[in-house]
């Protein structure tokens, strides 16, 4: 299953992909949506600023095949497209006597939070902000992410008899200890809100800022001062977010500084292409040495070049200092966005940490407390949206399955035979259609204009149309082939195989396949289902009808005891 | 015990030919190929222009004849494009999936015209000229073109319109201080280079934003921001390289702007070398990385690599810096960086 639908098995949230987008040439645009809210009750805003995981691993990507599906702008173009009137379904569990607290409405805490109450526990969401969404609020800019989509899919979820308080900080308003007692579990889902200092001198100048701290004052509706040159160190979603901020006000010169290189910034490709355009010079190979500064404000900065040292495991790639390398620019402002790590000192008892982070028990989401579960990224640092929503969605299902005494769904595949579809050979060969954006001036006028303008239904069915369909499985049957070779002679690449041996498994189905290119020795023709790209050639040339399709979904079922 | 050395170069440019030569007069024994994408055997770019300008034939674009290769044992592949690496099992890739191996690899790839993000979205309406199927191509379509809109600037955006002037073109010279290659220019810089091509009778319009381009039965319209309208027949844009080595990122062969070696012209993989504009080296006296320019660079790196990769360790020296004047502005055309 994971060979085959490879962008599904990248999704940490492992969305039917080539599901919706099916749905979307077929313009039901209300079933693609609620396809992907299955699995990520988030689907405007994620179709918006996904890290795109899927995408790196979508087969048309592959070497000779083209471009990636534009599977994001897809789940984007469900959400716009669907019917103002759309209906949204939920699957309604019986209500329960049980009470969850949950700690955080970022993307985390309100996955956890659906999750419950759609299983009919009692949920009640601490939030200490005035705003539901955690960093989909005060984070992410609104001009990647426009604040009525966030808070229309939000309402949607609170709109199961969530009880949402805000402005109540757990550990400072209401300790901690109280929430254990009076809830059956509590689940944390608090993020990471502290920013990582640089350790250099000059570091408390004025004009020196932390980049949540400086993306999190202009979502809240203040104006930092910024000098006209401005440094932005680091390279994730929030040093590119506040280059582009910065811009937005009134900088002339930007520059993004790495300590790597490009390839190895957090991001896609996308995000930086956009930084490009907005003209944010991006620099690889250089580390802040000192920040220097006149009358208490910055000045200018010296960095050192380094080099890359290979490492023989994760990150497989440091950055190391070259020695007498320094240089020295001038700048005005200077913004560190070098990465988070989560507030835990609001939990008492002390906890088991993992490094800076909430430790946990392997796939199980509970912390060194008892009753106290912990979720999206202050578990695993700074991560991406999507994971998040992963992990407070399964996090729910972990505590749930601690009342029920087991779990209550189960993933399993499903099997459904399947006719070739209506996909036409030519459509492997339509580029992949890129958003219209706003030109770069009238991008540049209002911090809050959304850049990226959407697919109308054309641009997103000619998207649509490129998806391979990778869930269709091409088979061979055995007995039935004659071995004419037909299907070899058509195929686009290698996806058909001759094989001399096939390991029979105990329970019938087959495991490896040994190949060989003599014909004598061919003892069967088997389809090769990484690399096929589902084109259904091979069917129609095959004389004796041996080659059949199916559709192979993962599903989840409702698991009686 | 037989040598099955197989030393395989990539690019067929000076850099690639240079150290395909040394590798041969050095090694007798073990097999040389050349792979390139370009169809066309070794040529000097720089006769480019002589060459659409219609004053030197075919011919006389070939450094050498393709039966020098025959002779030298040196076998060329042409019209191949190298799709991916794979440096731990020493293959590489073709179109199709076909495969090729090596035991040791030199990257010669050069650059492609670069295109700043900020004129991304006018790109289908330029025409580039880097190569001999560009040349070609344009060739007919520029004798006939009246006028014509030169986007700018690098040094061969200069040698190109000084064969423009000899044709008797009408020429429109738009440059953009901060996307001038390979250094940005000061204001005081720009006027001095429009002045002086003022003189020579070429338009030029210095930091004027292009606000839209558009076709029009046969002409071109560009619309500045400033509200100025341009017919022409073509709009060629030069605005620098970039490295060739959109093929590599992520093989695990270590990028930046360009292939990253040390001084021996090696990557982070010991059996992989690279030379040319596509090489991205760093240079203590300079403080920082550079990429170099010209063919007689390419050429010296290309043998360096040659001597490193047989084990000689030769280092290459940052070479000096070769001021041009360029209308009364003197650019260095020995390399560039990015700072
Ligand atoms: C500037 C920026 C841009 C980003 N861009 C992207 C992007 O484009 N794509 C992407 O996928 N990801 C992006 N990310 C990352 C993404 O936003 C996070 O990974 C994601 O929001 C994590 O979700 P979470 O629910 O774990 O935490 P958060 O979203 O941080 O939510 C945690 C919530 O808990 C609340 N909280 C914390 N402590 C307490 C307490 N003691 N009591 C009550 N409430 C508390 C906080 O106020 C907050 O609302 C970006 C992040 C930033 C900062
Ligand atoms: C019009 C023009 C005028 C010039 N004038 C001058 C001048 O007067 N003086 C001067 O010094 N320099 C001049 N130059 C620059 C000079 O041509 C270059 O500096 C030189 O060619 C660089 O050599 P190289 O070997 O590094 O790369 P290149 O000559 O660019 O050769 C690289 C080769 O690799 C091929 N290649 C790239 N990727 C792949 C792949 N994946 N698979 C297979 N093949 C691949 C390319 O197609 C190309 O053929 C001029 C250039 C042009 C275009
Ligand atoms: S072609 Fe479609 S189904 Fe296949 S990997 Fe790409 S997006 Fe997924
Ligand atoms: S459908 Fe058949 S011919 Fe087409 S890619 Fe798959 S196996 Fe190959």
């Amino acid at each position: 299953m994971a060979e085959n639908v490879p962008c599904q098995h990248a999704c940490p949230a492992q969305t039917n992909i080539p599901g919706y987008i099916r749905c979307i040439v077929e313009q039901r645009y209300g079933r693609s949506y609620e396809l992907n809210r299955m699995v990520n009750i988030l689907p405007g805003v994620l179709g918006r600023i996904c890290s795109r995981p899927c995408e790196e691993k979508c087969r048309h990507g592959e070497a000779d095949l083209g471009q990636p599906v534009n599977i994001c702008h897809l789940k984007r173009a469900a959400a716009d497209l669907k019917s103002p009137w759309h209906r949204i379904k939920e699957n309604l569990y019986t209500p329960s006597d049980k009470k969850v607290a949950v700690i955080g409405a970022g993307p985390a805490g309100l996955a956890a939070a659906y999750e419950l109450a759609t299983l009919g526990h009692k949920v009640t969401v601490y939030e200490s902000q005035e705003r539901p969404g955690g960093m989909l609020m005060y984070g992410i800019p609104e001009f990647r992410l426009p604040r009525d989509i966030v808070t229309l899919e939000i309402d949607n979820i609170i709109r199961l008899g969530i009880d949402l308080k805000l402005g109540v900080s757990i550990g400072k308003d209401l300790p901690l200890g109280k929430l254990m007692k009076t809830y059956d579990a509590v689940i944390a889902a608090t993020g990471c809100l502290h920013s990582f200092a640089l350790s250099i001198p000059g570091e408390d100048l004025e004009g020196v800022y932390s980049g949540l701290d400086f993306m999190m004052r202009i979502n809240t509706g203040e104006k930092p001062a910024i000098g006209s040159r401005v440094a932005v160190i680091g390279g994730g979603f929030t040093a590119i977010d506040c280059a582009r901020m910065a811009i937005r006000l009134g900088a002339s010169k930007v520059s993004v500084n790495l300590r790597k290189t490009e390839e190895y910034m957090r991001i896609d490709a996308h995000e930086k292409k956009e930084a490009k355009f907005e003209k944010i010079a991006i620099y690889g190979l250089v580390q802040p040495v000192r920040i220097m500064g006149e009358k208490g404000s910055v000045t200018g900065i010296t960095f050192e070049r380094t080099r890359l040292k290979y490492l023989a495991e994760p990150p497989y790639r440091v950055a190391v200092p070259i020695e007498n390398s320094e240089f020295t620019i001038p700048i005005d402002t200077v913004i560190v966005a070098i990465g988070q790590y989560p507030v835990t000192d609001y939990i008492k008892p002390k906890l088991k940490l993992n490094g800076k982070r909430i430790w946990t028990a392997p796939d199980t989401f509970k912390t060194s407390v008892k009753g106290l579960y912990a979720a999206g990224d202050c578990i695993t640092g700074a991560t991406d949206v999507i994971s998040a929503i992963a992990r407070g969605r399964k996090a729910a299902l972990e505590v749930d399955a601690l009342f029920v005494k087991h779990k209550r769904k189960k993933t399993m595949v499903r099997i459904e035979s399947s006719e070739q579809t209506d996909r036409k050979r030519s459509d492997d060969f339509i580029p992949r259609s890129q958003m219209a954006t706003l030109g770069p001036r009238r991008r540049l006028v209002d911090i809050t204009k959304e850049v990226e303008l959407g697919y109308d239904a054309i641009a997103a069915e000619e998207e649509a149309k490129r998806c391979y369909l990778c869930y269709l499985k091409y088979e061979i049957d055995v007995n039935r082939c004659i071995y004419c070779f037909a299907c070899i002679d058509v195929a686009p690449r290698d996806c058909i195989k001759m094989i001399k041996d096939i390991d029979i498994k105990k329970d019938g189905s087959y495991g490896e396949l040994v190949e060989t290119g003599e014909w004598n020795n061919v003892v069967a023709i088997a389809i090769d289902n990484k690399r096929c790209i589902r084109c259904g050639q091979c069917l129609e040339v095959c004389p004796v009808q041996c080659i059949s399709v199916s559709k192979v979904e993962l599903i989840e079922q409702d698991m009686e005891r | 015990m037989p040598k099955n050395d197989h030393y395989v170069i990539i690019g067929n440019g000076p850099a690639g030919n240079k150290a395909a030569d040394r590798l041969r007069d050095r090694d007798k024994e073990a097999r040389v190929t050349i792979i390139s994408d370009e169809a066309f055997s070794f040529y000097y770019r720089y006769k480019l222009p002589d060459f659409i300008a219609g004053r030197i034939s075919e011919d006389a674009l070939k450094v050498r004849p393709y039966t020098i290769y025959k002779e030298k044992n040196i076998r060329l592949r042409l019209g191949q494009r190298v799709e991916r690496i794979d440096p731990d099992e020493k293959v590489l890739y073709l179109k199709h999936m076909k495969k090729v191996g090596y035991t040791k690899l030199i990257l010669a790839t050069g650059g492609s015209p670069r295109v700043p993000p900020s004129f991304i979205r006018f790109m289908e309406y330029f025409t580039f000229m880097t190569n001999y199927n560009d040349a070609v191509r344009i060739r007919p379509e520029l004798q006939k073109a009246k006028d014509i809109i030169v986007i700018g600037g690098d040094l061969i955006s200069l040698r190109f319109i000084k064969m423009l002037t000899g044709m008797k073109k009408n020429i429109y010279f738009i440059l953009t201080r901060n996307c001038f290659w390979p250094i940005e220019l000061t204001s005081r810089m720009a006027g001095k280079i429009s002045s002086s091509l003022e003189k020579k009778g070429i338009k030029a319009l210095v930091d004027t934003p292009i606000a839209a381009i558009t076709r029009q039965k046969n002409k071109l319209l560009l619309e500045t921001g400033d509200g100025q309208k341009i017919r022409a027949d073509m709009i060629c844009s030069f605005l620098g390289l970039k490295p060739n080595i959109d093929f590599i990122v992520g093989s695990g062969i270590d990028t930046e702007k360009g292939i990253l070696v040390n001084e021996y012209l090696q990557t982070n993989y010991a059996d992989i070398y690279a030379c040319g504009e596509c090489a991205q080296i760093y240079n203590p006296k300079l403080k920082d990385y550079w990429i170099s320019i010209g063919s007689e660079n390419a050429a010296l790196q290309g043998e360096t690599a040659a001597l490193s990769l047989l084990g000689a360790h030769k280092v290459i020296k940052p070479v000096p810096k070769n001021l041009l004047n360029v209308g009364g502005v003197s650019v260095n055309t020995s390399w560039w960086k990015q700072f």
